[in-house]
């Protein structure tokens, strides 16, 4: 009886050495692999944030990526209109041009303009002689055209007109100057073209494109 | 007797190979880690590489309408009427001449 008593007590007491080294070694793997759950974790929401770091910036990126390739294109588009405004608008100079050739070929018309512009020109040259250049072939067509006479005659100014011997190079107009050649008021074709560029860029383009 | 110290060496073998499979476990971690955070970043990277060649792919798109429409704009340019254009020298003309 007795010993019956004993192995009972010593199989509870086997028992419970062997359910503790069970729960022991249980919460040793717990506490062991919660450390170890702890670190990746960590691990995982620092390579998260990196993750997301790199997908804002990729954003940036990608949006930078699209806007250069828009902007360039609309830069050279620009570019684009801009050269065919430009080349419309030398053509359109190209004819003005060629339509002041003929105008200086009407004689009357032309004759008219040249005594014009002779007597506006008087006002910029405070001498008392004047003299008046015309290129070769105008010297030829109306050195005997009473063109000073005439021209002196609009301007009511009290002056001595004379041609000058050198002709000057242009396509029409008149260059007038002091008689000692200090002071000179050019009213050619091409410095009127020169002067006049702007207000005429600006008139041909508002004709053309407004 | 006997029995309880076999199952007191038991118990501290059962402990000892719970400590065991930690200790493997926290040896394995560096790897563990590397790898999945090599994973994540490698995603990370790809999609970036994908909204790259996206955005490219729209830019481009974009850049070709725009070129396309810009393209119409100086053929619209080129086809100014004849009329509009002797205007513009008539009026060249007269400021040149007044």
């Amino acid at each position: 009886m007795e010993e019956g008593l004993l192995s009972s007590g010593l199989e509870k007491l086997i028992e419970d050495i062997i359910k503790e080294s069970t729960a022991k070694a249980q919460e040793v793997r717990k506490q062991g692999l919660a450390g170890v759950e702890e670190s990746i974790q960590r691990a995982k929401d620092e390579a998260t944030r990196e993750a997301d770091q790199i997908a804002r910036g990729t954003r940036t990126e990608a949006s930078a990526v699209r806007n250069r390739l828009v902007s360039r294109e609309k830069q050279r588009a620009r570019l684009a209109y801009l050269a065919e405004k430009n080349r419309i608008v030398n053509e359109i100079l190209d004819d003005v041009k060629a339509r002041f050739r003929d105008f200086t070929q009407d004689k009357s018309s032309y004759r008219s303009y040249l005594v014009k512009t002779i007597a506006r020109g008087l006002e910029g040259i405070p001498s008392e002689n004047v003299r008046v250049a015309l290129s070769k072939r105008d010297m030829e067509r109306f050195k005997e055209a009473r063109l000073l006479e005439d021209a002196l005659a609009i301007a009511r100014i009290k002056k001595e007109l004379r041609f000058d011997s050198q002709p000057i190079t242009t396509a029409g107009g008149v260059m007038l100057m002091s008689e000692d050649g200090k002071i000179r008021t050019d009213c050619t074709f091409e410095a009127k073209l020169r002067l006049l560029q702007p207000q005429l860029l600006a008139e041909i383009s508002k004709t053309l494109f407004a | 007797m006997k029995r309880i110290v076999e199952a007191e060496k038991g118990s501290e073998r059962a402990l000892q190979e719970a400590e065991r499979e930690i200790a493997q476990t926290k040896k394995d971690l560096p790897n563990r880690i590397a790898g999945m955070r090599d994973k994540i970043l490698k995603e990370a990277t790809s999609q970036r590489e994908r909204e790259l060649v996206e955005a490219e792919r729209a830019g481009a798109a974009e850049a070709e309408h725009i070129a396309m429409e810009a393209k119409k704009q100086v053929e619209g340019l080129s086809k100014t009427p004849e009329a509009r254009r002797k205007q513009a020298v008539e009026k060249a003309i007269q400021l040149i001449l007044s």
